[in-house]
């Protein structure tokens, strides 16, 4: 059995913003969410980059502690996104609470915060402290702690996947959730990821020289994917959420239809767990243009990585120009965010989304000057007016993880 | 400590960290303020501090069976009375 999936409904919190609106003039006016980076009180005087996409808008949580005493920030970015969607599809209690209903969401590692705190009672006088480990604490800092808080605050009771698998984190929880529609598993899922605000990842990257340094003063200025001047990655938070369903049940709810799934793709290196490689990345493209049946022509657009480190944006491009040629636009959307990490596939899918929906794509903010080893493909330059019916979003993770989805245009769908 | 003193910092535990609405004496911890498990946890930790000292284990289980606000306060009567014998 092989059903058709559709995106109903979305919601992201981003470092540009979280209502819809806010999301796309900061796409079409050019603003950037990268902030300095806030003193954390635990790392930050060792860390050299010092900029972080940041989400620093007040979120009006209504949430009872009943649901608020197991989650820590990441669940609440979470369940927050989860709502939104699950509010706006206005899906019955019974179907939700039928187990024809599961989640796929995740975070990188649960809650960093969480653990921090837990971290810090070891490493204090336990006996001073008594009970300092919170009953919670696991509750919330678990690499789980998403998706479940999600179960319990609307009483979902199918499938639970949380695939914590870095930066396709998210893009996972999308295509496996689509293959649970796809082959009849389940009739809907709640796909995402999220990840708090954390200098814990930022360290990591420092560490491996992978994140960027050269614009401390101008947080603005960076990261800057395919740009000569590129120095790597800008560590984010944030968190996106989509409703797949299957399509005739959709649509017979009259559900608003934003785009199908039409492909998805992930596999593995098989080898280096950090460097980029340019095959397993090729493959993972033409294995969800197999799993679409459409051609590579057919794509309009691609969402790059596009993480602006010096080996990946290289390695990227190549790979784009050997599946796609030079054809459809490419956008780095990590230009204005940062790499929101967990919840990047989610959140960059979904501003695809957006971008389709209004008819522009948005240009990779700070591309000034094209590395020219990443210049053989169409670069989106300027803001650009334009039809997508088809788009790629390409994910790749430290574990040689690979993923590539495929969406078509809510409007071209019959 | 006054059993007075008890009541007036677990009232306040229970309403300010546990958002209990005009709690009672006498109510019942689960079914009228939906109080659960984990709570029962993360009260027992507020308990250590009010008594200065951590519980053990025996007297940590010895709290599952606390169905009311005043089983708490005979609770902590006791555990505090046995420590200071």
């Amino acid at each position: 059995m092989k059903r058709r999936v559709v995106i109903t409904e979305c919601s992201a919190i981003t470092p540009i913003g979280y209502a819809k609106d806010d999301i796309v003039r900061s796409l079409k006016e050019g603003i950037s969410g990268v902030k300095p980076l806030r003193d954390d009180g635990l790392l930050t005087d060792y860390i050299h980059s010092r900029v972080f996409g940041t989400v620093d808008y007040p979120i009006a949580y209504d949430f009872k502690r009943l649901y608020r005493k197991t989650m820590g920030p990441v669940a609440f970015y979470a369940c927050q996104v989860a709502k939104d969607i699950l509010e706006r599809a206005g899906l019955g209690q019974e179907f939700i609470s039928s187990g024809r209903l599961g989640v796929a969401f995740s975070s990188t590692h649960g809650s960093p915060s969480i653990q921090r705190h837990i971290y810090k009672t070891f490493f204090s006088n336990l006996k001073s402290e008594f009970s300092s480990i919170g009953a919670v604490d696991y509750l919330k800092s678990m690499v789980h702690t998403t998706a479940v808080n999600i179960t319990r605050m609307f009483g979902i009771t199918g499938r639970v996947i949380a695939s914590s698998t870095a930066c396709t984190t998210s893009s996972q929880s999308i295509g496996f959730g689509y293959e649970m529609v796809k082959y009849g598993m389940q009739d809907a899922m709640i796909c995402g990821g999220a990840d708090e605000y954390d200098t814990t990842a930022v360290a990591v990257f420092d560490n491996l020289l992978a994140c960027s340094v050269a614009y401390n003063d101008n947080p603005e200025c960076t990261p800057r994917p395919f740009d000569r001047k590129r120095d790597g990655l800008v560590v984010g938070e944030g968190a996106g959420a989509v409703l797949l369903e299957e399509y005739e049940s959709a649509r017979k709810r009259g559900a608003n239809i934003l785009a199908e799934v039409i492909g998805f793709a992930c596999n593995n290196n098989g080898g280096d767990l950090i460097l980029p490689n340019i095959d397993g990345i090729i493959t993972t493209l033409r294995l969800a243009l197999d799993d679409a049946g459409i051609e590579a022509a057919d794509v309009d657009f691609v969402s790059a990585h596009a993480t602006a480190t010096k080996m990946g944006d290289v390695i990227e491009s190549q790979a784009i120009a050997a599946v796609y040629g030079d054809s459809p636009l490419i956008t780095g959307l990590k230009s204005y965010m940062g790499h929101t990490m967990g919840a990047c596939g989610a959140i960059e899918l979904i501003l695809t989304m957006y971008m389709m929906e209004q008819g522009f794509i948005a240009p990779t903010l700070n591309l000034e000057n094209v590395d020219e080893r990443c210049g053989m493909i169409n670069h989106a330059r300027k803001l650009t007016a334009t039809d997508t019916n088809i788009a790629a979003i390409q994910n790749f993770a430290f574990g040689g993880v690979n993923t590539c989805l495929l969406i078509k245009n809510g409007s071209a769908i019959s | 400590m006054q059993r007075e003193e008890i009541q007036r910092q677990i009232l306040t535990i229970l309403e300010d960290l546990f958002e209990f609405e005009n709690p009672g004496l006498n109510d019942n911890l689960r079914d009228d303020h939906g109080f659960d498990s984990i709570d029962a946890i993360e009260l027992l930790g507020e308990i250590e501090k009010i008594l200065g000292f951590s519980l053990t284990r025996a007297e940590k289980e010895k709290a599952m069976t606390i169905r009311t606000i005043n089983d708490i306060l005979d609770y902590i009567e006791v555990i505090a009375s046995e420590h200071n014998k």
